[in-house]
């Protein structure tokens, strides 16, 4: 990334703004259970002008929703970049690769490769699910496709997707150790940026990231820390017992229980701000990933108190 | 339906957790089955026991931790729960087999087990596949 | 072994009902083992179905009881040959492979599944059978320290494990162990944490279901 940076073309917005050492910022929209596009344009525009990138997810938690493919689409057409989540959940080899390519030819530049929430969470734990390929192996696929130019069999694309390529990385799940060698295998197989998980353990995530540094990896891949404003100790709580691979301290839960309930909400604020401050200092750190879910109007308020942008 | 006759029960016993000599069967037609561990006990004998006309199939094993082979009488509860799960399908009622913990010195408590059975099959009735 | 579990007492009686003269088939190798249709286990539902039919006031039924060694060896089936002419029905308490070898080598005899088969796996500890194979054509146990993520990880990871787990747990339900948190383990005490770096790409599953029903020839052994 650093010395070849001022000869690369960049292959997205977000790609650019990282490439120009700005401290990105990118946002998350859910789209809707349904085939409402004005969801989308209302989430829209409680986040322009705040965010470099918005990520529309796929089917988050397993509950069916419009497609990342036309969520991405309909944040395009409202002057939005968007980061098309996939996961490899629900679609074979075959089905992922043709979404690839429709998505890039309707103007998608983002990717972020996923596993998936496991299906037993979601709306129908009676399906099937296919992880044909893992998120790795999605990775290198995007990869291949924008540097050979050929799909998986070797066939020689038309057009070739060109996207810049993100995955997650959740530097709080176990084995500890392992975590840096995954995600040296994540930037192997191509990852251009990585995504955190909400990050409330400052702590933990900092030795990921010295780890990260000592190997090198941050020389080699943008990395975007997550965060997620609180509502209240309740949700902390609530997050910490049953989002999968959350990790939310002891202390972060009191302090948010330690003040009147109405002022709650300014805490975790306050929490989210300095959280995004110390990320801001944090050498090997590129950008933060606001997920502030269906809570999209908190968003600007983030930013512009976080100072994030011009 | 023979609903003048004795209620018909089906007692499997460790021998020493009851004495066959003890004076507890009055009101029932009793069938007994004596076992050096009440952990002998196997799902088909007790089934049988029903096949064979039981309105209800009892089994005493030693008290809790005195029994001589130390888990039998924890293998014997377990396979009681088993059973009574299979004549819950079969629509026979689980309730009809039960497992008790005797002291072989007390046969007061067996007596009052065999009359609380008695009056349970009064309430349910005799064996449906008999 | 193959597990299995026996179907509920209720669904085999519907099976059941239409035939008057039932063989129930078992079967003394892997559902033997996990205590699904064995001799002991054909025994106890004779008596079961006995007592049901009577007990739902039906017709009764006349059970004949038999047990083979294996359902899914014709040396073996022959010897089921005599007590198959002589009922309406065979209700087979082996696996789906053994349901339907019966099927194939008595094709006159309605043959009906009393068991579930569920996966191929090990007992852990008497009454606890566990999932370790899925039959993928394609080995690759050597590299992952003897432990399959094909089979133990809920997403099928090849490449290490997804976000979710933690304490060793999946995210599926705290009962099931992570199959990477265990690969991780293993491979760190034979000291070869190394081969996760290797990259492995996507998988080849037409050795598995996906080719198609499968088929395998030893040349050497067909006269």
């Amino acid at each position: 990334m650093s010395n070849d940076d001022m000869t690369i073309k960049p292959l997205s917005k977000l790609h650019e703004i990282l490439l120009n050492g700005e401290f990105a910022v990118t946002g998350e929209c859910g789209p809707p259970r349904g085939a409402n596009r004005e969801v989308i344009a209302k989430k829209a525009g409680l986040l322009k002008g705040f965010i470099d990138a918005v990520n529309v997810t796929d089917n988050q938690t397993a509950i069916v929703r419009m497609s990342s493919i036309a969520g991405a689409v309909h944040l395009i057409e409202a002057g939005l970049e968007p980061v098309m989540q996939m996961v490899v959940r629900d679609r074979n080899r075959i089905a992922l690769q043709s979404d690839i390519l429709g998505a890039y030819s309707m103007g998608i530049r983002n990717i972020l490769c996923l596993s998936g929430d496991h299906q037993s969470f979601g709306s129908q734990p009676d399906a099937l699910n296919v992880f044909d390929i893992d998120s790795l192996n999605l990775v290198r696929t995007v990869k291949d496709m924008r540097e050979t130019g050929k799909d998986m069999s070797g066939f020689e694309l038309d057009i070739a997707p060109a996207m810049f390529i993100g995955a997650a990385a959740n530097p709080f799940a176990d084995p500890f150790e392992y975590r840096v060698l995954r995600l040296a295998k994540k930037i192997d197989a191509g990852v251009d940026f990585i995504q955190t998980q909400c990050i409330y353990n400052m702590a933990r995530f900092k030795q990921w990231i010295k780890m990260a540094r000592e190997e090198g990896l941050t020389e080699k891949v943008y990395i975007l820390g997550g965060v997620t404003p609180l509502k209240s100790a309740g949700m902390a709580r609530y997050m910490n017992n049953k989002v999968a691979g959350m990790d939310i301290p002891d202390e972060i839960i009191k302090r948010m229980g330690s003040v009147p309930k109405e002022d709650a909400i300014e805490e975790g604020m306050k929490i989210c701000l300095e959280t995004i401050a110390e990320l801001k200092e944090l050498d090997g750190v590129s950008g933060v990933h606001i997920m502030a879910i269906e809570w999209e109007e908190k968003v600007g308020e983030i930013v512009k108190r976080a100072g994030l942008k011009k | 339906m023979k609903t003048n006759n004795k209620p018909k029960i089906t007692l499997f016993y460790c021998i020493n957790a009851f004495m066959e000599s003890a004076p507890v069967f009055e009101g029932c037609s009793i069938k007994t089955i004596k076992m050096a561990c009440s952990s002998m006990t196997k799902d088909i004998f007790l089934l049988k026991a029903f096949e064979a006309g039981a309105d209800a199939v009892l089994v005493f094993a030693c008290p809790e931790k005195q029994c001589r082979y130390v888990e039998g009488g924890i293998r014997a509860r377990k396979r009681i729960e088993w059973t009574k799960h299979l004549l819950d399908e079969t629509g026979i009622d689980g309730r009809r087999l039960a497992i008790f913990n005797t002291d072989i010195k007390d046969p007061k408590a067996a007596g009052k087990i065999i009359r609380e059975t008695i009056e349970l099959i009064n309430e349910l009735g005799p064996n449906p596949a008999a | 072994m193959i597990v299995g579990e026996q179907k509920p007492i209720k669904e085999i009686m519907e099976s059941v009902a239409p035939y008057k003269r039932v063989l129930i088939l078992g079967c003394g190798t892997c559902v033997k083992t996990c205590f699904a249709g064995g001799e002991d286990e054909v025994e106890v539902l004779a008596s079961a179905l006995r007592l049901a039919f009577k007990t739902k006031k039906q017709r009764s039924i006349e059970i004949e009881e038999l047990t083979i060694e294996r359902q899914c060896e014709n040396e073996f089936i022959q010897e089921a040959a005599a007590g198959i002419g002589r009922n309406d029905v065979v209700l087979s308490l082996a696996c789906g492979a053994g349901v339907q070898a019966m099927a194939e080598r008595f094709p006159a005899a309605p043959v009906l599944p009393g068991v579930n088969t569920t996966f191929i796996g090990i007992q852990d500890r008497p009454g606890i059978f566990s999932e370790r194979c899925s039959g993928c054509g394609d080995c690759g146990l050597a590299r992952f320290g003897g432990i399959c993520p094909v089979t133990r990880c809920s997403k099928k990871l090849l490449n290490g494990p997804c976000g979710g787990s933690q304490n060793g747990k999946c995210e599926v339900d705290p009962s099931i162990d992570c199959a990477w948190h265990l690969i991780i383990e293993r491979l760190t005490e034979l000291g070869q944490l190394d081969n996760l770096k290797t990259y492995i790409p996507p998988k080849n599953w037409q050795t598995s279901t996906s080719g198609g029903p499968r088929k395998l020839v030893r040349e050497d052994q067909i006269i």
